[in-house]
């Protein structure tokens, strides 16, 4: 398991007004089915389906709450500029895709609501997609590291008073 | 969020902070209210940890109406090194729209300021100590809740303006709108906090709000200097 490197969003984060720090852990994996197409038909109903490989992402805010009906825009490698596909994620902050494995290259996933969002990029190999889990945005820390960073800066802001202070004591 | 909102957010940041320190400046003494300004800058800076979940959504304090109210235009500084050190360590906000947030934040903070100096204000001083001190609460709650509530309008605003056309418009509208209103009970809470400091300071050490009006003679001076 690696991970992809964090990009920064292009979207506007409004940072403070929301408790979703800025983005979202996106993660994805990539499902992998085989078999062939295959048609049922039975008095007038058709269903196809097709096998091949798929990308789920999932999506949440950085303070856990799940990003469920987010914008989610696919862009594909050849036409970065030109969504490939847009939808929205599920109840449970997922979305799931097929990339068009004849497109090889870095896909961008961008999911989006209320102006706060974050991308993830999946690589897509000639004919597959690779096979692993990538996260996006967020700080990436866990509990422990955060409480320590943040009382690193607290003492930092506490330290500071306390120099300006000892002047006039 | 578009390039140009994000320069034009660092070109206003820029402007502000530099106004704010030329008004700092021209306090006495500075230095003596860089303590206080650190302790709540380190109060902001944590603030962002407190979730209040506001169904369906769930927001966190700010603080920015009470950083205005306590510190006056140190707040803006205050603020802006909050949000530089929440993007730097935890990715909270961004360094690209750090401008943005903290024009956003900053600027409704020196507002906040305003309203709660007009406490002071000739007509409302004739009343007897308990009225005053009620006064004082009542000015800094509505403070507080202005800085936040102008803030969250900031955000509407800019948000509104920049739907991407990749996106459906009317599905990121209504999300963008339910974000918003969600700060309306915040405001609430964020003015009554800010009472609540205020009251408590008032009591313990009426010296920490005096600072903001003490400057009055000073501004006198700089009026009838220039």
């Amino acid at each position: 398991m690696r991970r992809t490197p964090a990009r920064p969003a292009d979207t506007l984060e409004s940072g403070a007004l929301r408790s979703l720090r800025v983005l979202v852990p996106l993660c994805l994996a990539a499902l992998i089915f085989f078999g062939a197409p295959r048609v049922a038909d039975a008095h007038g109903v058709e269903i196809e389906h097709r096998s091949g490989e798929a990308v789920e992402v999932e999506a949440a805010f950085d303070n856990g709450e799940i990003m469920d009906d987010a914008q989610v825009t696919i862009y594909a490698p050849d036409e970065p500029s030109e969504p490939w596909e847009t939808g929205s994620t599920d109840e449970e902050g997922r979305y799931v895709f097929m990339p068009d494995t004849s497109i090889p290259g870095t896909w961008d996933v961008q999911v989006r609501e209320a102006g706060h969002g974050a991308l993830v990029n999946v690589d897509v190999d000639e004919g597959a997609v690779s096979s692993e889990v990538g996260q996006s945005g967020g700080s990436g820390y866990d509990t422990l590291q955060l409480v320590l960073m943040g009382a690193a800066g607290i003492w930092g802001f506490v330290g500071t008073a306390l120099f300006f202070m000892r002047r006039s004591s | 969020m578009p390039a140009s909102v994000a320069i034009a957010g660092f070109a206003t940041t820029g402007a502000m902070a530099w106004y704010s320190l030329r008004k700092i400046e021209q306090d006495d003494d500075p230095r003596a209210v860089i303590p206080k300004a650190s302790m709540f800058t380190a109060a902001f800076f944590v603030a962002s940890w407190v979730n209040i979940p506001v169904p369906p959504v769930s927001v966190h304090l700010i603080l920015n109406g009470l950083m205005g109210v306590i510190l006056g235009w140190y707040a803006f500084p205050a603020i802006l090194i909050g949000l530089f050190f929440q993007a730097v360590m935890f990715g909270h906000g961004g360094l690209t729209t750090l401008g943005v947030n903290a024009t956003m934040m900053g600027v409704p903070a020196i507002l906040a300021y305003y309203v709660f100096r007009l406490r002071g204000a000739p007509g409302l001083r004739a009343m007897g100590e308990r009225g005053s001190r009620a006064l004082t609460g009542v000015f800094a709650f509505l403070g507080g809740a202005l800085g936040l509530g102008l803030a969250a309008l900031i955000l509407f605003v800019l948000l509104i303006g920049t739907v991407p056309s990749s996106l459906d418009g009317a599905t990121e509208r209504a999300a963008i709108t339910g974000l918003v209103i969600a700060h309306i009970p915040l405001a609430v809470v964020e003015g009554a906090f800010t009472a609540l400091v205020v009251l408590y300071l008032l009591r313990v050490k009426p010296a920490l709000l005096e600072a903001p009006l003490k400057k009055r003679p000073g501004e006198a001076k700089l009026a009838g200097g220039r």
